[in-house]
């Protein structure tokens, strides 16, 4: 059975994937985070360059290690380079 | 200790208030204002900033907790707008409060550099086309003297 993972993107990437969240199906058991980047680069090449530069989120916490798991029922979040202030 | 992300104006008046304590001898504070820049021919007429709620609000206050700690600041403010800001308008307020100025200057300086390289905030320019500064006349030809 394959449920999914809630996508968010925000700032340049969510100008150059053209959408501000998505539904990523993943299987039961999880996958690598490194697997959904390159799996979404893929669906959306304009996102490509952004990504490379990008700093990703598993439910609100930083994943230093994108071999971590991403589960059905997660958010993932990709966050370009800051700009507040 | 405060830290807000608020759709609402921010006010440095409200931020003094928040800072100022018995015993608290040195207040500093960063006060961001959006500018009206000039670029490829554009002006700019307001930012518009997105957060990602969550995690922003956790480095915020990790920052603040950090700044009491490195710097013994007492008091701390570290506010920002989120939404569209004008010409202008406040995007952001960084205070400290402490026993003296040293120690606060340190620590606001310390609250709006980590906010700006950590806190997942991003701004959006808009813009019109700059108006051309009006044509400078040269001095009339075809005419004689006198």
């Amino acid at each position: 059975m394959t449920r999914a993972v809630r996508v968010r993107f925000f700032a340049t990437a969510r100008v150059a994937a053209g959408r501000a969240a998505l539904e990523w199906p993943v299987p039961d058991q999880g996958i690598p985070a490194r697997e959904i980047v390159r799996s979404i680069a893929e669906a959306y090449p304009s996102l490509g360059r952004t990504l490379r530069a990008c700093r990703f989120l598993r439910n609100g916490h930083y994943l230093d290690d994108l071999s971590e798991r991403v589960r059905p029922g997660d958010e993932f979040a990709v966050h370009p380079p800051y700009g507040g202030g | 200790m405060s830290v807000r992300l608020s759709r609402r104006d921010l006010s440095v008046a409200a931020a003094v208030r928040e800072l100022f304590a018995p015993g608290l001898g040195g207040v500093a504070m960063f006060v961001g204002r959006v500018r009206p820049d000039r670029a490829d021919g554009r002006t700019v007429t307001s930012l518009v900033y997105e957060v990602d709620t969550v995690p922003a609000l956790a480095r915020l206050r990790a920052i603040e907790r950090e700044a009491r700690r490195r710097f013994g600041a007492e008091r701390t403010v570290l506010w920002h707008r989120v939404g569209r800001v004008g010409v202008e308008g406040i995007s952001v307020i960084a205070g400290a409060a402490s026993g003296h100025r040293t120690e606060a200057f340190a620590a606001a300086r310390y609250l709006i550099e980590e906010l700006k390289r950590t806190v997942p905030l991003w701004k959006e320019v808009t813009a019109r086309p700059s108006r051309r500064p009006p044509r400078r006349r040269g001095p009339a030809r075809g005419r004689s003297a006198g």
